[in-house]
């Protein structure tokens, strides 16, 4: 007779003697083994509890490649024949099944759109829907090629209990257009075995989950096939037959990974998961089914790829400073544009605004096949500080900042031609200013002015070299009346653009007042440097 | 038909009107404020200052009242005792200015330099924009351009953002231009002399022409 299956102890307060072991306890712990952790977070035997919600998604290879409301069915290679793996409502009701042959589907129905299964392209609709997921926990899991596992136990308060909670994942898959099994349990297994079975359960405390497991076929787990008939042939239907099982014979036949499935499932074994973490950076593709040049049609392929980002960006509460467009073409390089930003930014439309501008602009050499919109490094989103304002005359219609216009800007006319001012400490004249990025954040930098020294408003770009009479100073044919001066400047001798210089204020005929200089290191020349304004 | 109905026809300006108002921008010169409808610069609209040159005393003519702007607080007019306004400080745009305006001659003049924007734009349609979304775009309390021509259409354009934005614009222009026609609410021609600089008033909305000599 067969001793009963019992549940092993994992957690005692203190260490048991040898000679308190039972033989069974010790067999248990020949492989019962807990594994390392591979994240502290996931394996922490704390009395926290976890609640796993699983989401199964049988139909996904259809589901995957499914571009048109077509009768689609999707075709595995099976021993050199293309066989039917799924097909969906419309083909199922022309009598098209799994497992039947290619050929005799399209002899069934001609118009049917057969497609290749693709797991990568699954993996993909995989990865995105745990993108979508991030937002309703912290903890995502890809289990497998059709499985996702979200930790939900920290979730239930912000979003209003499990059933709105369900509710509301269950809706967003519907309308991403998934048919998903979903089940809740305190382990991820066991949600995972629940949801295989198809049980709508929901099950919160591990107590009542034996009772539950014990009544699911073998079919639900995913343990290979041979096992699996083996367990049939053996009269082993469901799970509970198998926990009937002595441990040591089923762990002799079957390997002490199966053992290891039903203790995980039934709690008594931690199961540690990884974390699935949507990347950082938004990178997507737009391909067309055809090669396009109409310029509105493209705008509204980047609206789209723009609004993605914006969905993408609101999930992790972060912004990004620049993006990168790509338009690809058959024959050219791809066509590139960056846009930048004052402050970090999601919103489509403000974007989409800087894209118009730019636009315009672009020489597009070739038709378009492809649009890739990257974005840059993401940072935490700064939102800009409006003042709270009463006064009705400080309210002027403000319809952007002061950096969204610099950026408008910059995206038309260009990076070096918007510049902001700064005052640089220094004596020499062309180098006591200097002209700085409007978007590099807006520094002062203090100097102490001497206010009885006057300064022209104009600047010459450079000094321009003044015909001399004598000794004094002509401009425009006329000679220069010295009122004030010299100023002398002579600095920057440690590097090459070292001065030595007699300032002076001129007027000229017509009464103009001028900034001019003259040079005392080489030939005495005059040079005019400003004007009064 | 009675007088109160005469003058309600739209057609019927009355000059007077608006020189009761003092919603002008001192100009930090006594004597061009009383000479101006609204006791100073005439805010949200467009002025037209024509030089025969640069540097003949045009932007001396504007920083006191640029330094307000920047700084936040305004005086709106010389005849009252000076009522300060909290005003958020506004940003001065130059676009396509002639020269550099040189920074520490900027600061000395009470400007804060950390309102301004350079911007030069590569053609005058580009300028024409950039003028035109600096002004609109209600953040700019003064915008400064520089164009090289200016014809009717565009400063229509400049004048209805000035309104649009809260702003004000103020475009340089050669003596030339004084035969064109211009939608600016004020027109001011500048001459140098050894004597100083005259300005005449040529066109002010709401006031009358004047000839102020030697006010710089």
């Amino acid at each position: 007779m067969p001793r009963a299956w019992k549940s092993p102890v994992t957690v005692r307060d203190t260490a048991p003697t040898p000679s308190e072991k039972s033989p069974q306890q010790q067999q248990l712990l020949l492989f019962a083994e807990p594994p390392p952790p591979a994240r502290p977070f996931s394996v922490t035997p704390t009395p926290v509890r976890r609640l796993w919600f699983c989401i199964y998604l049988p139909n996904l290879p259809l589901e995957a490649c499914r571009t048109s409301d077509a009768a689609l069915a999707v075709v595995e290679e099976q021993h050199g024949i293309h066989r039917i793996l799924q097909a969906d409502p419309a083909a199922t009701a022309m009598g098209i099944m799994s497992g039947q042959s290619a050929n005799a589907a399209l002899a069934l129905l001609p118009t049917l759109q057969l497609e290749q299964r693709s797991l990568v392209c699954e993996q993909e609709q995989l990865k995105h829907l745990a993108a979508w997921l991030e937002q309703f926990s912290s903890f995502i899991s890809i289990a497998g090629r059709d499985v996702l596992l979200l930790e939900i136990a920290g979730s239930l308060r912000l979003f209003g209990g499990l059933r709105e909670l369900r509710r509301s994942i269950s809706k967003g898959l519907r309308e991403q257009g998934f048919s998903a099994a979903v089940a809740i349990a305190p382990t991820p297994l066991a949600a995972t075995w629940l949801a295989r079975a198809g049980r709508r359960v929901c099950i919160r405390a591990e107590e009542s989950l034996g009772p539950t497991l014990r009544a699911l076929p073998l079919g639900c787990l995913d343990w290979p096939a041979e096992q699996c008939e083996s367990l049939l042939s053996m009269g082993v239907t469901h799970i509970g037959d198998c926990l009937r099982l002595p441990r040591e014979g089923f762990t002799r036949r079957f390997g002490a990974e199966r053992l290891l499935d039903l203790d995980r499932a039934l709690g008594h074994l931690p199961d540690p998961r990884d974390s699935w973490r949507a990347p950082q950076r938004f990178c997507v593709d737009y391909e067309m089914t055809e090669e396009q040049s109409n310029r509105e049609l493209l705008l509204n392929i980047c609206h789209k790829l723009l609004l993605l980002n914006e969905q993408f960006l609101l999930s992790r509460q972060l912004g990004t400073q620049c993006l990168c467009f790509s338009f690809f073409h058959l024959k050219s390089a791809a066509t590139e544009l960056q846009l930048g930003a004052a402050l970090a930014d999601r919103a489509a439309l403000r974007w989409l605004d800087l894209l118009k501008i730019r636009f315009e602009a672009m020489r597009l050499p070739e038709p378009v096949i492809a649009v890739r919109l990257r974005s840059g490094l993401s940072q935490p989103l700064q939102a800009e500080t409006e003042r709270l304002c009463f006064h009705s005359k400080g309210s002027a219609q403000r319809r952007y900042s002061i950096a969204q216009l610099a950026e408008r800007l910059i995206a038309r006319i260009g990076d070096q031609s918007v510049n902001a001012l700064s005052m640089v400490a220094e004596h020499r004249p062309e180098q006591a200013w200097r002209a700085q990025s409007p978007l590099s954040g807006w520094s002062t930098s203090s100097l102490a002015t001497r206010d009885n020294i006057k300064r022209p408003l104009w600047m010459l770009p450079e000094p321009a070299l003044l015909p001399a009479d004598r000794g004094y100073p002509l401009h425009k044919g006329c000679r220069l009346t010295l009122l004030d001066g010299p100023e002398r400047v002579e600095t920057g001798w440690w590097d090459e653009d070292g001065i030595a210089r007699d300032y002076y204020t001129a007027v000229n005929g017509a009464g103009n007042r001028l900034w001019v200089f003259r040079n005392r290191q080489r030939s005495p020349e005059w040079y005019l440097h400003g004007l009064f304004g | 038909m009675s007088l109160a109905k005469l003058l309600e026809n739209p057609r019927v300006w009355r000059g007077g009107s608006q020189l009761n108002t003092k919603t002008g921008l001192a100009s930090g010169y006594s004597r061009l404020d009383r000479c101006l409808p609204g006791g100073g610069w005439p805010q949200h609209g467009l002025t037209e200052i024509l030089t025969g040159h640069y540097g003949i005393g045009e932007l001396r003519l504007l920083m006191p009242a640029l330094a307000q702007l920047s700084a936040g607080h305004m005086s709106s007019s010389t005849d009252e005792p000076l009522v300060e306004e909290p005003m958020e400080p506004g940003w001065i745009a130059w676009v396509s200015p002639p020269f550099q305006p040189y920074a520490p001659a900027l600061q000395q003049s009470g400007i804060d330099l950390s309102r301004m924007l350079i911007v030069r734009p590569k053609d005058d349609s580009e300028l024409l924009w950039s003028a035109e979304q600096a002004l609109s775009s209600g953040t700019c309390a003064a915008v400064l351009l520089w164009p090289d021509t200016l014809d009717d259409q565009a400063s229509r354009r400049l004048q209805l953002a000035a309104e649009k934005g809260h702003s004000w614009a103020i475009a340089f222009r050669p003596l030339t231009a004084r035969r064109q026609p211009s939608a600016a609410a004020l027109r001011l021609e500048l001459q140098s002399t050894q004597q100083g600089t005259h300005v005449h008033i040529l066109k002010s909305r709401g006031g009358r022409p004047a000839v102020l000599d030697s006010l710089l």
